[in-house]
């Protein structure tokens, strides 16, 4: 696990004044005797891998990823119970556009109070915004054979876009409501996938176990690590000599290791009738693993908020829980921004992990399919790795770029 | 104005007290920080503590609204003792404003928001009238137009003005001032120096720590100097710029005037 590097500020980049390429290659590439060098080997190897990695991509039959495609979305889950992934998808959907207009008719009306201009977001912006999710989305609905999927999608868009409208549209007093209506979008998010009898968690996999490890895990690992970096720092010993054993023990030892031992341990210290299902049991270990790093990221930005703020908080009477949630936190997860989402995306990644347990998350479908008799020995890995690490690294590099913008959007009042 | 006339003890007031400090003393571990402090303010008195960094001024006024915890002594402030009752010490808060050195404003609310916090969330006025209060104290310190902007976008002295309307907000009966123009740039401090005085000449009951000998000279009831955790000498202000009679006094300005 580690902290992600810190993220450079574009606006820090001196901007050189436009010139033609051959001056700026003479400037930046040929204008030492070892930076010639450099740029010619480097240059050979990336037009050689270019060369050989981009016909053979592209010219090649992707047969092994149209065959596998439901594997490596969904797993196992049985075909007759899809329509449970597709109502989470369109739940979320909904949850999704319903918080987006929300938010712009919050920022709308604070506008307008303020006396601003408002430009609400254009869909030019939004494409430019998430392209890499879009383009990944397209190329995956090529990749079906039916046409089911594709019109899904298409619905579960048009779902997502009317939400977005009716967010917007919203009186102000039924806004101040929404976050109800969110809590059970996510409910009936979970309860379609998972409720009423449903799926053995055993037939879960693909990208959607991936997914649902990811954000259940940050939704229960948050407030989880957030109450251990409070108590690291509580003054009451008891609370304060916990949260440090704790967060120092689980920081101590591998994921894989947490993943095994509360695996195996759950599974066999508790009777059958109250055993965690299966994906419950890598859910608790992740989650107790992750809070521990989520704790020490947070501690992080508490540290930072200076003692000034506390004290003018008290000075006008706030009381202390209330100076914690209104002066310091608000301060401290701003700061906090750029390690959090690193550890988003470290947790995203290291849930190929669970592959270990023998559940068949995306990462091992898309080994394990090389096995098929009609795929075997025929060297598809690069394909079958190529597809799962676009997968992943479209996830990621979303979850960065949100992340830059949120921090940018939030660094207005920065001192 | 309140009645003007010399005083050398510090306990005296000019009329009822509305501090008052008995044998306090303050350790910072070994170190002796106020020894054996007895003062009182009255109501509507302004008060100006001068004396050489590290003298205990801002322990001393710090120790006032609990944000320092006294070690022996008693302080009440307005029949209140600031003592380890939490109730206490948030009655006393309420009744106390602060201005500090560097403002603490808190730079991810907006103006408006941080003058409005407190007799939202203290003092539980609903939002609008909360609002409607902001709005008039910022136009005592001059600044209703910056209202909707971050505090990171305004200069020092506004930022100062801003804090002082965010502790007047509560409505408070004392007002402290920790060298509020300590980390000004000398062409701001003016702007902040006039609405204190403005506000002393309005009758706020005020202790200020500072070394903007002017102002003393101008609102001042009395001038404390302090030095090594001491109350060495108190005056009015003609007193103390004409006749100082203690030696670290007569230093103290000799180094500064």
């Amino acid at each position: 696990m580690t902290i992600e590097a810190p993220v450079v500020d574009e606006t820090q980049i001196a901007v050189e004044p436009a010139r033609g390429p051959w001056d700026w290659a003479m400037k930046n590439l040929f204008n030492t005797w070892y930076n010639t060098l450099l740029t010619l080997v480097l240059g050979g190897v990336f037009v050689w891998a270019l060369v050989a990695l981009v016909p053979g991509l592209l010219g090649a039959d992707f047969e092994i990823v149209r065959v596998n495609l439901r594997l490596f979305m969904v797993g196992q889950f049985p075909v007759d119970l899809l329509w449970r992934p597709w109502l989470t998808t369109f739940l979320i959907a909904i949850l999704i556009g319903l918080m987006a207009g929300s938010i712009a008719a919050g920022a709308r009306d604070l506008a307008e109070e303020a006396g601003l201009p408002y430009a609400a977001t254009t869909f030019r912006q939004i494409l430019l915004r998430f392209w890499p999710l879009i383009a990944l989305v397209i190329i995956i609905l090529g990749f079906t054979t039916t046409i089911t999927p594709t019109l899904l999608t298409v619905a579960a868009a048009s779902l997502g876009l009317g939400a977005y409208y009716l967010g917007r549209a919203q009186p102000r007093w039924v806004r101040r409501w929404t976050w109800l209506l969110a809590i059970l979008l996510i409910l009936g998010a979970y309860l379609a996938l998972a409720g009423f009898g449903g799926v053995g968690w055993e037939d879960w996999g693909g990208l959607q176990l991936n997914l649902f490890l990811t954000v259940a895990g940050i939704m229960f690992a948050f407030p989880l690590g957030l109450a251990l970096a409070l108590g690291r720092r509580s003054s009451f010993p008891v609370v304060k000599t916990i949260s440090v054993a704790y967060i120092e023990f689980i920081r101590g030892v591998p994921l894989i290791t947490l993943l095994l031992a509360g695996f195996l341990a759950l599974g066999f210290l508790l009777p059958r009738d109250l055993r965690p299902g299966f994906v419950t049991r890598m859910l608790i270990a992740i989650v107790l693993f992750e809070s521990a790093y989520i704790a020490e990221v947070i501690r992080g930005g508490l540290q930072a908020v200076p003692s000034g703020q506390v004290e003018a908080a008290q000075a006008v009477g706030l009381p202390a829980w209330r100076t914690m949630r209104l002066i310091v936190l608000p301060q401290a997860l701003r700061a906090t921004i750029p390690a959090m989402v690193g550890q988003f995306i470290s947790l995203f990644k290291d849930t190929t992990l669970v592959a270990i347990l023998g559940v068949t998350e995306l990462l091992d479908a898309t080994f394990i399919v090389n096995s098929q008799p009609d795929f075997l020995g025929q060297g598809l890995f690069v394909l079958t790795l190529a597809f799962a690490g676009l997968v992943f690294w479209v996830g990621s590099y979303t979850m960065s770029r949100e992340a830059r913008r949120l921090e940018r959007k939030l660094g207005v009042g920065e001192r | 104005m309140t009645p003007q006339s010399v005083y050398s003890d510090a306990t005296r007031t000019t009329g009822d007290a509305i501090i008052e400090l008995v044998g306090v003393d303050k350790f910072f571990g070994h170190f002796h920080a106020l020894k054996d402090i007895n003062m009182s303010v009255g109501l509507q008195e302004v008060v100006v503590v001068i004396g050489p960094s590290g003298g205990g001024k801002s322990t001393l006024i710090r120790c006032i609204n609990r944000l320092e915890k006294h070690d022996r002594g008693r302080i009440v402030v307005d029949g209140v003792e600031v003592s380890d009752d939490l109730r206490n010490i948030q009655e006393v808060r309420r009744e106390t404003g602060m201005v500090f050195q560097q403002f603490n404003l808190f730079p991810h609310l907006t103006v408006l928001d941080n003058v409005t916090l407190a007799p939202h969330q203290v003092r539980k006025l609903p939002k609008k009238e909360a609002e409607t209060l902001a709005m008039q104290t910022l136009e005592r310190v001059k600044i209703p137009e910056q209202a909707r902007k971050y505090p990171g976008q305004l200069s020092g002295g506004q930022q100062q003005r801003v804090a002082i309307a965010r502790a007047l907000a509560m409505q408070p009966k004392v007002m402290l001032f920790d060298e509020p123009t300590s980390a000004l740039d000398p062409e701001m401090i003016k702007e902040v120096l006039d609405v204190m005085v403005e506000l002393a000449e309005g009758g706020m009951t005020m202790i200020v720590v500072t070394h903007e000998m002017s102002f003393a000279r101008a609102v001042a009831n009395r001038v404390v100097f302090m030095a090594e955790g001491e109350i060495v000498e108190v005056g009015t202000p003609e007193h103390f710029f004409t006749n100082p009679q203690e030696d670290r006094t007569k230093l103290f300005l000799s180094q500064i005037l």
